[in-house]
């Protein structure tokens, strides 16, 4: 599973910023299409939503899916063998 | 999203301003109705005027959006008319505590079965902020530019008086308690009353120091005390800090209901 902000729908107020524990998500700094800043994610296949979601069936944390206003945070299925950003750390 | 099956897809993004709690109540109660296991075609929402009262536009299923302040008589009106339908009214501070006093304490006396959500945001967001009967004393508003110097409403407490079966209170921070407490109140037979304090960063935070959404999610969180804690701070006699209000289950209990399925 993969985290996704629904850019569409996102009007920046960073609820989720507030929220998740693992501090996935950021306050951005750019503006987007619609003219809003959106949070950007932090690394987010360290969610434990992520991870572990169809293992378990159930959802796991989801505190930033409930308290979005916006209805703009989802978990979306990966496509198989879907590019990822690594970063190495030396 | 939560319960994707029961949002209007199509009409999303919905107006609420940015940062709004409107919209986590939406999902808390969908999250509840979901839980419940109702179908769509036996739920009916109901709401009055307002910005909280904007929400079952934004929900797949029968609605009525009705006169200010009279959600809880047309509700009233479902209910007794078909039995089956399980009813949820969505109200503000404004229409509920305001407007639609009476009928509040009215429904409350009679125990309909049916649960109330109401989003207090301590003001009227829609107008333009004027004050409501819920604004905190010394709370700036565009109609009590001096400060609010009147005590505000305490609206769990009105419906504990008035014989509510099922009182709960929650802030839109508490989402887990939340949707807990609306399936809670949507299983107890007879009123279920649960209060929500909202932010509003944009009629009420921006005149009272509060813009940011984060300081007035924190606001409310720090200004949230559990009613345990509370009872036992006041049965000890210790000071309970100014600006507190409790929250968690109020009151459940089991008068004699008004319009139960059998």
């Amino acid at each position: 599973m993969k985290l996704v902000i629904d850019e569409s729908r996102c009007k920046g107020c960073n609820l989720c910023v507030l929220v998740c524990p693992y501090g996935i998500f950021q306050e951005g700094t750019e503006l987007n299409s619609r003219g809003i800043v959106t949070p950007v994610l932090d690394r987010p296949e360290r969610c434990t939503n992520c991870r572990l979601q169809a293992l378990y069936g159930r959802m796991l944390c989801g505190v930033c899916h409930i308290i979005c206003p916006d209805q703009a945070i989802a978990w979306v299925e990966e496509k198989p063998f879907e590019p990822h950003k690594v970063e190495v750390e030396f | 999203m939560i319960a994707p099956d029961w949002f209007r897809e199509d009409r999303l993004p919905h107006i609420y301003c940015t940062g709004c709690g409107n919209g986590t109540v939406i999902n808390c109660t969908l999250g509840a109705v979901e839980e419940m296991g109702w179908k769509r075609e036996e739920t009916v929402f109901v709401s009055g005027i307002g910005c909280s009262s904007r929400a079952p536009g934004y929900i797949l299923t029968d609605s009525l959006h009705t006169t200010h302040g009279r959600a809880l008589a047309f509700a009233t009106g479902v209910k007794m008319a078909r039995p089956d339908l399980n009813v949820v009214v969505f109200t503000g501070d404004g229409d509920l505590a305001a407007i639609g006093g009476n009928h509040f304490i009215h429904a409350c006396r009679r125990n309909v079965d049916m649960t109330v959500v109401c989003m207090n945001n301590h003001i009227y967001g829609m107008t333009g902020g004027q004050g409501s009967p819920t604004t905190p004393p010394g709370a700036i508003s565009t109609t009590t530019p001096y400060g609010a110097s009147e005590p505000a409403f305490d609206l769990a407490e009105l419906a504990v008086a008035a014989g509510a079966n099922y009182v709960a209170r929650w802030t839109s921070y508490h989402v887990k308690e939340l949707t807990k407490a609306v399936a809670a109140g949507m299983q107890t037979p007879g009123l279920a009353f649960i209060e929500v304090r909202t932010q509003c960063p944009t009629n009420y935070g921006r005149h009272n120091k509060l813009r940011r959404v984060s300081d007035m999610i924190e606001h409310l969180r720090s200004h949230a005390m559990l009613v345990d804690k509370y009872n036992r701070l006041t049965a000890e006699g210790k000071p309970v800090p100014d600006g507190t209000f409790t929250v968690g289950e109020l009151v459940r209990r089991n008068r004699p209901a008004m319009g139960v399925k059998s």
